[in-house]
């Protein structure tokens, strides 16, 4: 469960969020939509704790802004996986190495990371890549592997920030459509997003968002 | 085993700043452990020197023996004596006889040598030695007659050793900071090259530790080479070195290859931590 209370964050340059209330659910499909500049990430930032709210506070599961140890957030990243417009795949290491990298940081054994991550990569329809290097893969394709990197690790949450910002339409359904299937399998997916067309007539929760300030649909 | 992997694996990526890592470490120790050798051979001169330390006492011709005896116990309770050495008329004249192959009473009909006596002075390994007080102490004895001594030499050899010393430390604590800022530097250009890996570790919930782990093991492998090559370096330059000395001189360089090894080596590994972590500490920050 995630539930922002009263939470406002504002940018020394200004602009931000301002009082949220909102609650997502632990099996809970969630857009956020919004134009540019509006607060989406903003406020998913604040989810995963990047952004401390400066008023209010964001609780996700047992974790709690307002009282959170700096050095238990990785803990708290750990049931979330993250999603982002600009992949953020490293670019010296291959395919398999990139997604198992989030599997080495909670430290699962050898034999582990090569089941999960080949599971993960065919998930996604990847497998066959995973020598590949970012650089070698389309813009869907890396999207995809950052899926596979999101949900190797099996989260209670995916965040998703414009994760269809650089895919053309077809990919972009493809990939919410894949976000569909990881949330019937009980994973919370929340997805920012200022394409309304990608995302209306789904029948998911739709959130709007417009200058810092949250509309609940 | 994975954060390990990683650190090595980061020296064959980074391979430009590990080479400047590696080299500048490797120059810096090599300017350490020179002076680590020079240092540990000056000492061994001096403390040759220290061993030789001793001050002569001649006495009076007409002091009679039994109160040279008691003048002599007198000297070994003067503070920083450390033993004496009666030496009788007879005693003289056989060093006389050792020395110029001659009897004294075959050539002058009579023994002219003086009782004499040999003053020896404790020796500190770290302070400067002065033997003045005890000169000054021995030639208050009406029954001396003539005192002989290095001391001006002495004095003057310990006063340069000493600053030597001072300028030795202050050089080799510096060539250290020097390393620490150039490793710490060095990393961060690692650092800021690796930024997106950093944030994706952040991102994916890698601890603090974690983070800097991989960082911190590439600083110390860096400083690692470069100690190894420092001490092969030195080794090979010492014994060559050595050689030649000996030939001229007949003076071995001491030191000891595993020793000097053990030294760099644990030097590097602890300036390459501190500089590593500086650098990614500062990052993280």
């Amino acid at each position: 469960m995630i539930r922002l209370d009263n939470a406002s964050y504002t940018y020394a340059k200004g602009s931000g969020v301002s009082n949220v209330n909102i609650t997502f659910g632990d099996d809970e499909f969630a857009f956020i939509i919004g134009p540019t500049g509006s607060g989406k990430t903003t406020l998913l930032r604040m989810i995963y704790m990047d952004l401390m709210p400066q008023v209010g506070k964001v609780v996700v599961d047992k974790y709690d802004s307002s009282k959170i140890k700096l050095r238990k957030i990785p803990y708290l990243r750990r049931k979330i996986g993250m999603v982002f417009q600009n992949y953020h795949l490293l670019e010296d290491r291959n395919l398999f190495d990139n997604i198992a990298l989030s599997l080495h940081v909670i430290g699962f054994s050898k034999n582990e990371i090569v089941d999960r991550v080949t599971e993960s990569l065919e998930e996604v329809g990847l497998d066959g890549k995973e020598d590949r290097y970012p650089e070698e893969l389309s813009g869907g394709e890396q999207q995809r592997a950052c899926v596979a990197r999101a949900l190797v690790k099996e989260p209670d949450i995916i965040l998703a920030d414009e994760p269809t910002g650089n895919l053309d339409p077809v990919t972009s359904f493809e990939l919410i459509k894949l976000f569909e299937e990881v949330n019937r399998e009980g994973t919370a997916v929340i997805m920012a997003s200022h394409d309304y067309n990608l995302i209306k007539g789904r029948g998911h929760r739709i959130v709007e968002i417009q200058d810092g300030t949250v509309r609940q649909s | 085993m994975f954060l390990l992997s990683e650190g090595v694996k980061n020296l064959w990526r980074h391979k430009l700043t590990a080479f400047t890592a590696i080299f500048s470490t490797f120059l810096t120790l090599s300017v350490a452990g020179s002076l680590m050798i020079v240092g540990q051979n000056t000492n061994k001169v001096i403390e040759y020197l220290r061993g030789k330390y001793k001050i002569e006492v001649f006495f009076n011709e007409n002091v009679p023996d039994k109160q040279i005896a008691t003048v002599v116990e007198a000297f070994n309770k003067i503070n920083g004596v450390r033993s004496t050495t009666l030496i009788s008329r007879s005693d003289a004249g056989k060093i006389f006889k050792s020395q110029f192959g001659e009897n004294i009473l075959d050539i002058v009909g009579y023994n002219p040598l003086p009782v004499s006596c040999v003053v020896n002075v404790v020796t500190f390994q770290n302070d400067k030695m002065n033997v003045m007080p005890i000169v000054e102490r021995i030639k208050s004895f009406p029954e001396v007659d003539e005192v002989l001594y290095q001391g001006r030499l002495i004095y003057r050899i310990e006063t340069y050793y000493q600053k030597f010393v001072q300028v030795m430390t202050a050089l080799l604590i510096l060539v250290l900071v020097i390393t620490v800022l150039i490793i710490s530097n060095t990393v961060r250009l690692t650092i800021f090259a690796k930024h997106e890996l950093i944030q994706a570790l952040q991102l994916i919930g890698a601890t603090r530790s974690f983070v800097k782990a991989p960082f911190v093991i590439e600083g110390v492998l860096h400083g690692l080479i470069g100690a190894t090559l420092a001490a092969i370096l030195l080794i090979a330059g010492v014994e060559v070195g050595s050689d030649l000395l000996y030939s001229v001189s007949k003076f071995k360089i001491q030191y000891s290859p595993f020793v000097l090894f053990g030294i760099l080596s644990s030097l590097s590994i602890v300036i390459s931590f501190l500089g590593s972590s500086r650098a990614i500490s500062r990052f993280l920050k």
